[in-house]
């Protein structure tokens, strides 16, 4: 009976294992140009403790776009655009980001323009930073 | 005797693999269509409708809502609450839809899906946007909705949908067209 149970258990893990691909994937509203954008303001999700808004905003700046990060809903200062996002994390042997959303959103309007996703599982794990990277290249691109 | 309990259990535990993740299917229209309580303001307009931004749904992944299920139940739900004469292939107005945020829950029991849709309604004659709005909504599926975790996430995305476009019909009632 155990050695049926373990060949199953095995069965299913190895299923599982081949059928986790990191995900990628992006839209963009109809007429929507991001090259107009030169400035961001990344307001922090509430639910996140890990600073990701700040590696948003500190990849923006290294684009060479002037960005800038906090709590507040609306930017302090003026910008052209607004960035959103939602990390979700998991935990296999130790956390990691399992995937990560963000918006693009109207500056003046806070409509979303652009949005971007990655989903990355505990194989295919990549650093805070690494998904912060891939997935505002995927919304940028 | 040995035997047939291994099959007995065997049998039993693909069947409850099954029953629990089953494949996941896309949010249904007409499970997406408003129905707005308020009496709307009617135009004598036809219009188009024009959805982009939604997923399919992938036998691995989870239910999503899809462009063309979610611009049926768009057209649907204006020709039901007779906000414009009819909806065409192309109309005096157009109106376009971005679902530019589905938040689900990778698991739970009860689920909730934030939705985020940006409408625009264009006079196609003069080519003015006449309204244009970012509706934001969420909507829970409690556990008691449904068993399998697939359709509760399924319900939750139609029950989110619904709300947005309910939002969306009532602001364009209010407009004079």
């Amino acid at each position: 009976m155990k050695s049926l149970l373990t060949r199953i258990a095995a069965a299913l893990a190895v299923v599982f294992v081949l059928c986790a691909c990191a995900t990628t994937n992006s839209n963009r509203a109809p007429g929507a140009d991001l090259s107009k954008l030169k400035s961001f303001y990344v307001v922090r999700t509430p639910e996140d403790e890990r600073g990701i808004e700040k590696l948003i905003a500190k990849r923006l700046n290294a684009l060479g776009f002037p960005s800038t990060s906090g709590d507040a809903q609306v930017p302090p200062t003026k910008v052209d655009g607004i960035v959103t996002y939602n990390d979700r994390w998991m935990w296999d042997i130790t956390m990691y980001m399992i995937r990560l959303d963000i918006e693009v959103r109207d500056g003046a309007t806070g409509a979303i323009l652009a949005n971007g996703q990655v989903m990355r599982p505990s194989l295919q794990r990549k650093s805070p930073e690494g998904m912060v990277e891939e997935t505002l290249g995927v919304v940028l691109k | 005797m040995k035997h047939r309990v291994r099959i007995v259990v065997a049998a039993s535990l693909v069947a409850a693999t099954l029953q629990l993740t089953g494949c996941a299917t896309n949010a249904k229209s007409d499970a997406m269509v408003a129905t707005p309580a308020v009496a709307v303001h009617k135009s004598s307009a036809d219009v188009s409708v024009a959805v982009s931004g939604g997923k399919e749904t992938t036998k691995m992944g989870a239910s999503q809502v899809s462009n063309d299920n979610f611009a049926q139940a768009l057209r649907d739900s204006i020709t039901q609450s007779g906000l414009f004469s009819k909806v065409a292939d192309s109309g005096r107005y157009k109106l376009t839809a971005f679902i530019g945020k589905v938040d689900q829950p990778v698991m739970g029991f009860s689920m909730t899906v934030k939705m985020e849709v940006s409408y625009t309604l264009v006079d196609t004659s003069s080519g003015k946007t006449v309204w244009t709005e970012n509706v934001a909504n969420e909507y829970t599926a409690k556990a008691s909705a449904a068993f399998a975790g697939i359709t509760r996430l399924r319900l939750a995305n139609e029950g989110a949908a619904k709300g947005n476009i309910q939002k969306a019909i009532s602001d364009i009632s209010t407009l004079s067209l």
